[in-house]
């Protein structure tokens, strides 16, 4: 039972800093949309707000480094060209997806739209956990805020979502091992 | 401690804009790249300035795409730190820059500049 080192940052990659994000991703979402004065006493205010706001910076530095461990670490793994005359294109992904028609659509638009797509989710979970580190509890009633922080949260998710769903795809159909 | 009520939305606003213009640059960006071969091969900062090994034009995209979120953050924040700006008027910009976004790095829709011969 052993992992290649390829193998153990794409584990890195795409399961250990996607779980996490997962997991900051739910918690900052319940804590932002249940953050309303109606609901909560100041203390219930006060005592959330801490995990409120390491729930969005998690996610913020987790999303930072998703993409960088992706874009600088396994991707050029995935995009390395095969020497000239390589038959067995077993460790060169992109080229063993793009060898055949019936899955060169796995990089044509799926490798394509992730490897760029996922670079909003930092973008949008930093300004997140920004707003929330400014306003902290006062966050409950400045409504218009909350709300729009929801919208940019759940964006940096689906952005997020987008490039970790086509990464469990194309790792089953081409492997970076 | 600042009041809630005084304390200004501008650098919420700011953030909330910096990450649209990140966000637009990427798909700027992306659309440079497939439509001009020079552009493409400019942007492969990993081969170009040895920010990486084999990352490619990619290297160069993200990189002057958080360049401009930074920057633009910075500038914005500095711009509106102390006002009170029409939230919603903010937040709606920083959509409309977040959807051209994900727009531009669409592979149909960038794919459509793709550069031909």
């Amino acid at each position: 039972m052993q992992l290649t080192e390829r193998e153990l940052w794409t584990v890195i990659h795409g399961l250990l800093l996607g779980t996490l994000f997962l997991l900051a991703f739910g918690g900052g979402l319940a804590g932002l949309w249940s953050l309303r004065v109606r609901l909560l006493t100041a203390e219930g205010m006060a005592e959330r707000s801490p995990r409120l706001l390491i729930g969005t910076w998690v996610m913020a530095i987790v999303a930072w480094l998703t993409v960088f461990t992706g874009t600088w670490i396994v991707y050029p793994w995935y995009r390395a060209a095969p020497p000239e005359g390589t038959t067995d294109l077993t460790d060169f992904p992109r080229s063993l997806l793009l060898a055949d028609e019936a899955t060169a659509q796995w990089h044509e638009f799926g490798m394509e739209w992730k490897e760029h797509v996922a670079w909003l989710a930092p973008f949008l979970a930093t300004a997140v956990a920004f707003a929330v580190a400014y306003y902290g509890a006062q966050l409950a009633r400045r409504g218009e805020i909350r709300k729009a922080l929801l919208v940019f949260f759940a964006l940096a998710f689906l952005a997020a979502g987008i490039a970790g769903l086509f990464g469990a795809f194309i790792t089953k159909a081409a492997p970076v091992a | 401690m600042q009041d809630m009520q005084t304390k200004p939305n501008g650098p919420v606003a700011a953030a909330f804009i910096a990450a649209g213009i990140g966000s637009l640059v990427l798909g700027l960006m992306v659309v440079l790249a497939e439509a001009s071969a020079d552009i493409k091969a400019a942007l492969d900062f990993a081969k170009n300035y040895g920010l990486g090994s084999g990352v490619g034009p990619l290297s160069g995209k993200v990189l002057v795409a958080t360049i401009a979120f930074l920057l633009g953050w910075v500038i914005l924040h500095l711009v509106l730190r102390k006002k009170e700006v029409n939230f919603n008027v903010a937040f709606i910009v920083a959509l409309v820059l977040v959807g051209a976004g994900f727009l531009l790095t669409f592979p149909p829709v960038f794919l459509a500049f793709e550069a031909k011969g």
